[in-house]
């Protein structure tokens, strides 16, 4: 499938949730926020959320800032 | 009578924040260092107890890189993360809710800006923005200009600290109408940052002596030339201004006041 990432459009395989997606881009997943399709992913629901072809997700974590 | 140390003013000296307590007066930005090592150097030095960070897309290309959280203790620190970069209330909100939801903290430095020139706060944006998130539970420390009718209302709004600018984000010019920041501490019951524009420890100190509850900066530790050198400086600037502020300074005179006695020679 199909999804756009950070903006960025990448092919993924399908049937993934976001806590799988976390895993197979290799981002730390202790520090890291999900949003699908501007929807936040608390951290208890990621197993669960299924990604579909065409979702827009964003990958958020904390830099350095004032 | 011995004057007491400053560790014992500063057991005593504490300020909460929505019921949190603190007793370092200095908070501090992580952005702009050179390396992440040197910034967490630079946190341990100022003895701050809150530091602000950002919320950004994480970079795919960076896989297995340390990011910013492998520097900073969470137990060790309040994170105050800041919503920086927004130009709307709803923009903002989202950074807020994003941020809440990495668990780590519920505290947020709301900053709605209007334009990327001065980077001066949206009153109206930065207003609706505190009612909602105030409501919405956080803790909710707002950047806002030296305007001493928005702090009053950005208090009435529920706003947990009222943070007004010295000078402009960055520009190291200092407090440049303390004046106005006198109002606002003679209006506002809660807690009274100054938020940016600070570049040196004088500047620091002088902010403090106004009787702010506390200081936040960053540029001027982390674009310093020596950052850790600047750190101490800052620390030592803010409890010497807390004090001096504790102490109350004479006031002053247009003619000479003899320090020595002149009689009986």
């Amino acid at each position: 499938m199909k999804l756009i990432i950070n903006g960025e459009s990448r092919e993924l395989p399908d049937d993934l949730s976001v806590e799988g997606l976390i895993a197979h881009l290799g981002v730390r997943k202790e520090t890291v926020v999900a949003e699908v399709n501007r929807k936040i992913v608390q951290v208890g629901q990621r197993e669960s959320w299924k990604l579909s072809d065409g979702d827009q997700v964003e990958l958020i974590q904390f830099v350095g800032g004032g | 009578m011995m004057s007491a140390t400053m560790e014992q003013v500063g057991s005593r000296d504490a300020y909460q924040i929505n019921g949190k307590t603190f007793t370092s007066r200095l908070l501090v930005g992580t952005g702009k260092y050179a390396t992440n090592e040197l910034m967490a150097q630079c946190l341990e030095a100022s003895g701050t107890q809150i530091v602000t960070l950002a919320l950004r897309r994480v970079n795919l290309e960076a896989k297995g890189e340390k990011t910013l959280m492998d520097f900073i203790d969470p137990k060790k620190y309040t994170l105050l993360p800041n919503t920086a970069g927004c130009y709307s209330a709803e923009e903002a909100i989202r950074v807020a809710h994003l941020s809440r939801a990495t668990g780590i903290s519920d505290f947020v430095k709301l900053e709605v800006l209007f334009d990327e020139k001065t980077l001066l706060p949206d009153p109206i944006a930065t207003l609706e923005a505190t009612k909602t998130l105030v409501k919405e539970g956080f803790t909710v420390m707002t950047y806002t200009s030296d305007d001493p009718v928005m702090a009053q209302k950005l208090e009435q709004a529920g706003a947990h600290a009222v943070m007004p600018a010295g000078s402009p984000i960055g520009s190291g010019q200092g407090v440049l109408n303390p004046n106005n920041i006198r109002i606002i501490l003679e209006k506002v019951k809660c807690p009274v940052l100054i938020d940016a524009g600070v570049g040196s420890a004088s500047d620091v100190a002088k902010a403090m002596e106004l009787g702010v509850v506390a200081v936040l900066l960053n540029t001027a530790i982390a674009h310093a030339k020596d950052p850790l050198k600047m750190a101490h400086a800052m620390r030592h600037a803010t409890e010497a201004g807390r004090l001096s502020y504790l102490a109350g300074r004479i006031p002053k005179k247009l003619y000479a006041q003899a320090s020595t006695p002149e009689k009986d020679f």
